[in-house]
Formats: structure tokens, sequence, C-alpha cells
């Protein structure tokens, strides 16, 4: 395949423009569906008409994400095949059995009931609504569960051997459990969580800024900041358990990321560098702004423990640098800055900044809400350019090199699909701002409401929070 | 499992042969009212399809991608070859099911009203046409040496696949036709009976091509038609499609609404079962050589793996499948989805 630089090129350019947006969608539909499930849970249990309306209006957002997911992730499946077609051959023994899984057992049951969810309400009952919510909702935690395993798989493709350039699956248990796999699906699981408590909370924060339903958004966002206050700072700890293990599987990986070069000596703690900027050639920083000892607190947490420098390893095997260092940090700040934004908005609550009346006068609160939406993708994003940019050069870790896995096709085909995916997606892209902002300025409809029943519960919500 | 150890490729040809199918009838009507949705004549008819699919248009297009995801584990080399060998149409398919999918799922918005209309036409009909050159392709003999295509970017444009694609754009046409007969009354009833005809005598005339051209394309499937031995497992499946199809054609001059549905898909089945029948053992027919499904199969513990799993998991799929048909069951009507 070596005949085929620009092909290999385009088409992990192909892979990475179509799954960066192709994800910026199911994470949505995969936290706000719990939601939805949590919404109609506390209508039939309450009886309050608010939080059907609630799974109403969520429930038009749904749609759009959904949409965008599903038109996305078909390209997802059948790339492996048409621009990766020797991975395939090589890993689809254990790869291509886990995505049939994942169509199996989450799709076809997230894609069945959602006809329901969508437009049932009239022909189930109330619970047989609820339980058909429950199935889209456990259908698109499932999705996530599987393609992780199947990523997990190429980081660490454990339970079989490579046979003749093939994977034979000796045991489906350690190649399903692997020990990666159980830190990058929680990771990615709550990801999804944390990121829909910021679409809710943005969207409601929205309304409440412009005194919109101020009551009635301020519902959600409560519950958004809820699910927000769980996972924020849990992610910090569970991203701390996955950097460490990354360490043991993968410590080029490690060292990469902390653009680390030199293994520190025994008795001394590896520094972390703050800024730098890695020169592959010479093999070190040309500049770096450090705090000494704190990678080994981070990676081992004690003072002098071991972290292995880029220096120990050949650099035929080095990701690229530059990317991950910085990719990480990014992450790093805004998930860090995610935990500053839950201690603000406790404080603001606890001092009454929460209130029907003085909620929309946090503007700054308000506006931070809203940003930290596009921020948490951002953050997935960096995180996953972390885990698949650094586990270049290996598509299959330390097996296959991504330069020997594409399909032997013309540059100019890759090309011509990849400038049509961009075409395409932007245009998706117009589509789901467009819509969406429609969606939003259109409101939970309210003031159809009989009698403005709602916004009645609405304003003795008010009284009982004054 | 050591028994059934050595025929777990052809039990999974069949497992992978009837996700096929159903995605083909299924997502195959689906497809066939968007493409009747461009000859519409007014905007109400048009809402009225892209209403009735509403509801299952997802869940039938999900059995593309398990078809995708279950091929891709059970026969890699399939997978892989057939995607990247037709690099052009599965990615122009891809493209089209992008547009057919959104325009259904947002048809309702005010916003874009004057796009989605094409979107849900022309977006069908393009992934009609790229399957059926796909299909035509694969039929025809791709270009394979040494588990490597060879072959250029463009030779799925063959006589052969053009014939293959207007097959499958008349027969999806004709599922399409029969949905709308199940699923709409008045006018566009009465229009999709004089549709489905049509679309079905073109879906004959055109699908006994492929079946002679296939015949005498390739020797060995030539010999089993003038064997006695093989004649009647390979005349065995046509001539039964050929009876589902005249009890499809009676049930249509009857007026009946959902028995032409369910004939002509009898109909689709039998004769794709009829012309796999004459192409088994092989998977991918070649021009130097051909791929056979244990060539091209996985490592047969793959293999009983998945298939305890798909054991368990295709009753339920079914049986919730077939719950979500019961409650949108009954005609539609504009207005009805919000």
């Amino acid at each position: 395949m070596n005949g085929f630089p620009d092909t290999v090129l385009l088409s992990r350019l192909q892979f990475a423009v179509t799954i960066m947006f192709h994800m910026l969608w199911p994470v949505v539909t995969i936290g706000l569906s719990l939601f939805l499930v949590a919404l109609e849970a506390l209508w039939i249990r309450t009886g309050d008409r608010n939080y059907y309306i609630h799974a109403r209006f969520w429930g038009r957002l749904f749609v759009l994400f959904t949409a965008l997911g599903v038109v996305t992730g078909i390209p997802m499946e059948f790339q492996f095949g048409t621009n990766w077609s020797v991975f395939s051959v090589a890993g689809g023994d254990f790869f291509g059995n886990v995505l049939g899984f994942e169509g199996a057992m989450a799709f076809m049951l997230e894609a069945t009931f959602l006809g329901i969810m969508l437009f049932g309400w009239d022909r189930v009952p109330k619970k047989v609504h609820l339980f058909a919510t429950c199935m889209v909702a456990l259908g698109a935690s499932l999705s996530a569960f599987w393609i992780l395993v199947a990523n997990s798989w190429m980081q660490v493709p454990a339970g079989g051997h490579f046979d003749n350039g093939r994977f034979v699956v000796t045991s489906y248990r350690e190649a399903m459990f692997n020990i990666d796999m159980p830190w990058s699906v929680t990771h990615m699981w709550f990801a999804c969580l944390e990121i829909t408590a910021f679409m809710v909370g943005a969207v409601s924060a929205w309304y409440i800024y412009n005194k919109k339903h101020t009551a009635f958004f301020l519902i959600s966002f409560k519950l958004a900041l809820l699910a927000a206050l769980v996972t924020a700072p849990l992610q910090v700890f569970i991203g701390d358990g996955l950097g460490r293990s990354i360490a043991e599987i993968q410590p080029v990986k490690l060292a990469a990321m902390e653009s680390h070069w030199k293994t520190n000596p025994p008795g001394a703690g590896a520094p972390f560098l703050i800024v730098a900027w890695p020169d592959t050639a010479a093999r070190e920083n040309l500049w770096e702004v450090s705090i000494p000892g704190l990678l080994s607190v981070l990676t081992t947490h004690t003072l002098t423990g071991e972290v292995k420098g880029l220096r120990d390893f050949p650099p035929e095997d080095y990701p690229p640098i530059a990317v991950n260092f910085y990719a990480f940090r990014v992450m790093v700040a805004l998930g860090t800055a995610f935990v500053f934004l839950m201690l603000w908005t406790i404080w603001k609550w606890k001092r009454g900044g929460l209130s029907v009346d003085a909620a929309p006068g946090e503007k700054w609160l308000l506006l931070s809400w809203m940003l930290a939406w596009p921020a948490s993708l951002a953050a997935m994003e960096t995180g996953w350019i972390v885990r698949e940019v650094g586990r270049q050069p290996w598509i299959i870790y330390g097996v296959l090199r991504t330069g020997d896995a594409a399909s032997p096709i013309p540059a100019g085909a890759v090309t011509a699909s990849l400038a049509a995916f961009i075409a395409v997606y932007l245009m998706l892209l117009v589509v789901f701002f467009v819509v969406g902002r429609y969606l939003i300025v259109k409101g939970p409809g309210l003031e159809a409401e009989k009698g403005g029943m709602a916004e009645t519960q609405a304003d003795s919500l008010r009284q009982g929070a004054a | 499992m050591d028994t059934i150890s050595p025929y777990l490729p052809d039990i999974w040809l069949v497992i992978i042969g009837t996700l096929l199918l159903y995605y083909v009838v299924a997502d195959g009507y689906d497809l066939g009212v968007g493409i009747l949705s461009l000859f519409c004549r007014s905007g109400q008819e048009r809402s009225i399809m892209a209403g009735s699919l509403k509801a299952v248009w997802a869940s039938n297009q999900t059995w593309l991608v398990l078809l995708g995801g279950m091929a891709f584990g059970a026969f890699p080399i399939f997978y892989s070859l057939l995607l990247s060998s037709l690099y052009v149409p599965i990615v122009i398919m891809l493209f089209g099911l992008i547009f057919r999918g959104l325009a259904i799922e947002l048809s309702g918005h005010d916003r874009f009203k004057a796009f989605w209309g094409p979107a849900f036409g022309l977006g069908s009909l393009v992934t009609a046409l790229a399957q059926g050159f796909a299909a035509g392709a694969l039929f025809g003999g791709l270009d394979i040496v040494q588990l490597r295509f060879v072959g250029g970017m463009w030779d799925w444009l063959s006589p052969f696949a053009v014939l293959a694609a207007l097959t499958l754009l008349a027969c999806y046409v004709m599922l399409g036709a029969n949905y709308l007969i199940l699923k709409t009354e008045g006018d566009l009833q009465a229009g999709s009976y004089r549709t489905a005809r049509r679309a079905s005598a073109a879906t004959l005339v055109l699908g006994a091509a492929i079946f002679v051209w296939n015949v005498l394309r390739f020797p060995y499937i030539r010999e089993r038609w003038v064997h006695p031995s093989t004649l009647f497992y390979v005349a065995v499946f046509p001539l039964l499609a050929l009876l589902a199809f005249s009890l499809y054609r009676r049930s249509l001059s009857r007026s009946d609404s959902l028995a032409p549905l369910l004939w002509s898909a009898l109909f689709v089945v039998l004769a794709f079962v009829g012309l796999s029948a004459g192409i088994y053992p092989v998977i991918i027919p070649g021009i130097t050589g051909h791929i056979t499904i244990r060539e091209a199969s996985a490592h047969p513990a793959t293999l009983a793996f998945m298939l305890v799993a798909v054991a368990i998991l295709f009753p339920i799929i079914l049986t919730y499948n077939i719950y979500n048909y019961r409650v949108f069951g009954g005609k539609t009507r504009e207005g009805k989805y919000e």
C-alpha cells in the first residue's frame, strides 16, 4: 500500500472530518433520551403538566439531533470497507462483529422505538410511551458502549492473535473487556451526559436571559445543573484514571500528550509542561514552561514515580506530538473550567440567584452556560484527537500501521468524496442552525396551553421558591 | 457446535441474505415512495407520502446498518472488497441516504420547505440507482486478483449494471406503489394501483433479462441449467417467483390493499433467491476468478459466536418491529404527524 501515500492521508482526513462531525449529534441524543425518560417519569409521577410540555419541547430538538446523527452515522460504518479495506480484513473477525452487535442491539432498538416516542403520543398509553422512550435511551447508550468496545480493541487488541494478517478471536471476553474498555466507555458515556446537560442548560439559559418563560425554563436549567454537578467533577476523576491507564498500556501516547522526552531519573519527579514546542528531529522541546514534579504526581500519584519519555521509544513509533500536547491541554483546561462553572453556579444558587426574579439578571452566569455547550463539544473533540491521533502510527495498536491499512483506491476518488463530504456537512450545519433557531424561537408552545395552566403552575412554583 | 461448524458460512450466507432482502423490501418501499413523490401533483400529496414513512423509515434503514455490520463480521473479505471496489456508487448512495433521511425527518418544518420535497425525491432516486449499479457491478463480476481489486474506479458503469439499476428502480417503485395502496385512500390510492401495474410489468421484464444475462455470462451457471441433476435446484425459485408474481397481479386487479405489498415482497425474495442460487457458492463473481463464501468468511469461532448472538437478538428485533407496525397501522392522512 506504500504506493498510495496520498490515499492514506486523504482517507484519514475523510475519516477525521466525518467522525468529528458525526459525533456532535449522537452524544446529545444519548444524554437527551435519558433526560426525556426523566421528564416523562416526573410527569407520570407528579401529574405536573409542565414536565409533559418540557418532554414535547425537548423531543422536538431531539428529532433534529437524531436526524443529523442517523444520516451522518451511516457513512461511518461503510467507510471501514470503502477506505480501510486492509484494516477491515485484518480486524473484521472482531471489529466487524462488534459493529454487527451495535446494529442489532442498539441502533435497531433505538430506531424502531423512536417512531413510537416521536409520533405515538396519541396512539399508545402513557406508560407504554415511557417504555418506548426508555428503549430509545437504552439503545442510544448501548450504541456508545459497543462503538467504544470496537475502538478500545483498536487501542488494545487483546483476546486473540494475528494469523496471516488476520485477527483470530480466541476469547471474546478478553477482547471486549480489555483493560482500556471500562475507563473509555465510562469517560465517553459521562461525556455524553455532561455535554447534554450543557446543551439543555445553554438553551434554558437563553430563555432565562431573554426573560422568556423564565419559571418554565428554570425547571430544565436546574435539572441540567443537577446532571452537570454530578458529571463535571466525576469526569475529572475518570479522566485521571484513563490517563494513568494510558501510561501503562500506551506509554508513548502519554509521553506525546505531555511532550515528555526524557524519562525522569530515579528519585526525581517528571515535570508537567504548561506550554512547550516539541522538535521531533532533535527529540527535545525547543522551549517549555514547566511545573517540576507534577507529571509524576498526576501519572503515578507519587512524587518521583517514573514516567517514560519519548526518547525511550523509536521515532518511527511517535504519534504527532504537538497536536496531542495541545489537544490534551485544551480538554483538561475546559474540563477544569466546567468544575469552576459548577462551583460558581451553586454559589449563586445558594444566594438566591436562581429565583424567577433574580435569574434573568445573572447575565454573566447565563452567558457562561450558553458558552459551555460548544465548549463541552470542543472538550470532547480534543479528547478524541488525543485518543486517535495519539494511537498513530498504528491503526491496530502495535500490530497494523495506518499507512498499510487503507484501500488501494486512487487518491482522486478520495479527494472527490472528501470534498463532497465537507460541502454536504457544511450544509447540514446550516440546516441545524436554521431549524434549531426556528424551534427555539418558536418555544415550548406554553401560550397554546388551555387557560395558561402551565404558566399558573409555574407561578405557584415561583411562589414556592421565593 | 462441531457438527454444524462446516456449514457455518452457509448459515451466515442465509442470514446475510435475509437481512439484505428485508432491507430491499422494507427500505425499497420507502425509496419507492420517495421516487414517486417526484411525480406528485400537489404539496399535500407529497406530505402524505413523507408522513406515511415517518414512523418506519429509520427502522427500515437500520436493516442496512445491520447488514453492513453483520457482513463485516461474517464475511470481512466480501465487505471490504465489495465496498472498496465499488467506492464511487457506494459513496453516492451514502449521500443519497443523507438527503433522503434528513428530508423525511425534517419535512414537517417550515424552514427550507422548498428544499425538503426535492431532497426526499432525488435522495431516494440517487440511492436506488447507486444500489442498482453496485448490485449490477457485483453480479456482473469484479476485477479481483488475489483478493485485491485491480479494476478501475468506473468499472461499475457497465451495460449490465445499467440494466440492474433500471430493474432495482422499477422494483422499488413497484414496492412503493404497493405501500401507498396500503397507506392511502382516494386519488392517491387509485393512482398507486396504476403505477403498481406498470412498475411490476417493467420489473418482471427487466428482471427476466438480468436472469438470462447472468446465466449466459458465467459458464458454471449455464451448466446447471442443462444438467438434469441441477436443473431442479436452479429452476425452482424462478418458477415460484413467477407464481408469486401472478398472485400479486391478481391481488392488484381485485383491489386488495395489503395483499399486493405482501405478494410483491414474496416475488422479490424468490426472484433474488433464484438469482443467488444460480451463483452459489460464489459470493463475488470475478472476471478472472471467483471468490467463494468459504474464502470470504470469518473464522468459524467468530461465526459460531455471532450465530448465538443473532439467535437471541433477531426474535426480539422482529417482535418490536411488528409491534411498531401495529401501532402505526391504518391510513395516513395529512396532519396526523406533527
